[in-house]
């Protein structure tokens, strides 16, 4: 009974930090005065699911489920405002960083008064990214993702511009 | 005259052969039994029938609009699979040329 009860007690000392963190990103009072809301909410459930329908011919589409394949979660939100000011910067980044535990590291930072502000965490295990949470916010426009599970930075940013979307990063960097 | 004499024979009074009775019930009774397995027989056969069309009907029609419904959802967490993935992707390639960029100057 009593090595029982200490292989369980291990067990959960090991389980728990390996765990991937989902942090709260819902805003209720921003989602008030937001004038377009886009929520994504994606378990580890309905990733599978939805890994199931991406086409195995389509070079980005294929590369999504490869990744997706091992997480646990995704939850995006993004607030578009109609004018400036609509929302206090440092405030969410301050609620949504009070969230993280001991292994969140701040991975980059970027601060600019013309273009958009990006901070990025990751959850780290040894080198294993096991979490991403990125904060962009835009003086219209406020985003929040939290990506649950390991994942590969360099190739998620690969991913950009696959989806019939413009690559966004070199258009701005022209400005 | 002769008219009525043969009236009056014809009309007369006249006790049933012996066993009359009896073989007229008994053809009653099978008339019955036949009319009854006409219309009784094919009204308990039926249900068999309809019962087991109506379970092959309603289980193709949940079976249908469970694989409908789960393609459906299939095709919307296809679509929140990517639009996540397309949003995340761009803000941290974003991030990663902002970085590229100061590193070069």
């Amino acid at each position: 009974m009593r090595k029982f009860v200490m292989t369980l007690a291990l067990i959960s000392i090991v389980a728990i930090p390996a765990a991937a963190q989902s942090i709260r990103i819902d805003f209720p009072d921003l989602e008030d005065r937001a004038e377009e809301v886009v929520d994504v909410t994606l378990d580890a459930d309905m990733l599978r699911l939805g890994a199931k329908f991406l086409s195995g011919d389509d070079e980005g589409e294929r590369a999504v489920r490869d990744m997706v394949k091992n997480l646990e979660g995704i939850y995006v939100r993004s607030y578009e405002f109609s004018k400036d000011g609509q929302y206090d910067h440092r405030g969410l980044v301050d609620r949504v960083k009070s969230q993280l535990g001991a292994t969140w590291k701040p991975l980059v930072t970027v601060r600019s008064k013309t273009k958009e502000n990006v901070n990025i965490w990751a959850d780290m295990r040894g080198d294993r990214v096991v979490g991403l949470v990125i904060v962009a916010a835009e003086p219209h426009e406020f985003t929040v993702v939290n990506i649950v599970g390991p994942i590969d930075i360099d190739r998620l940013a690969a991913l950009e511009g696959q989806f019939g979307i413009p690559k966004i990063s070199k258009e701005r960097n022209r400005d | 005259m002769n008219l009525d004499n043969d009236l009056k024979r014809a009309m007369r009074r006249e006790s049933p052969p012996a066993g009359f009775a009896e073989r007229v019930m008994q053809r009653c009774g099978a008339a019955d039994s036949a009319a009854a397995a006409e219309v009784g027989g094919p009204t308990r056969r039926r249900p068999i029938w309809w019962r087991a069309a109506a379970a092959s009907v309603t289980l193709a029609v949940v079976l249908g609009g469970y694989a409908v419904h789960r393609q459906r959802e299939g095709e919307r967490a296809r679509e929140q699979v990517l639009r996540a993935m397309s949003i995340a992707s761009e803000k941290v390639a974003y991030a990663q040329q902002q970085v590229r960029d100061i590193g070069s100057h």
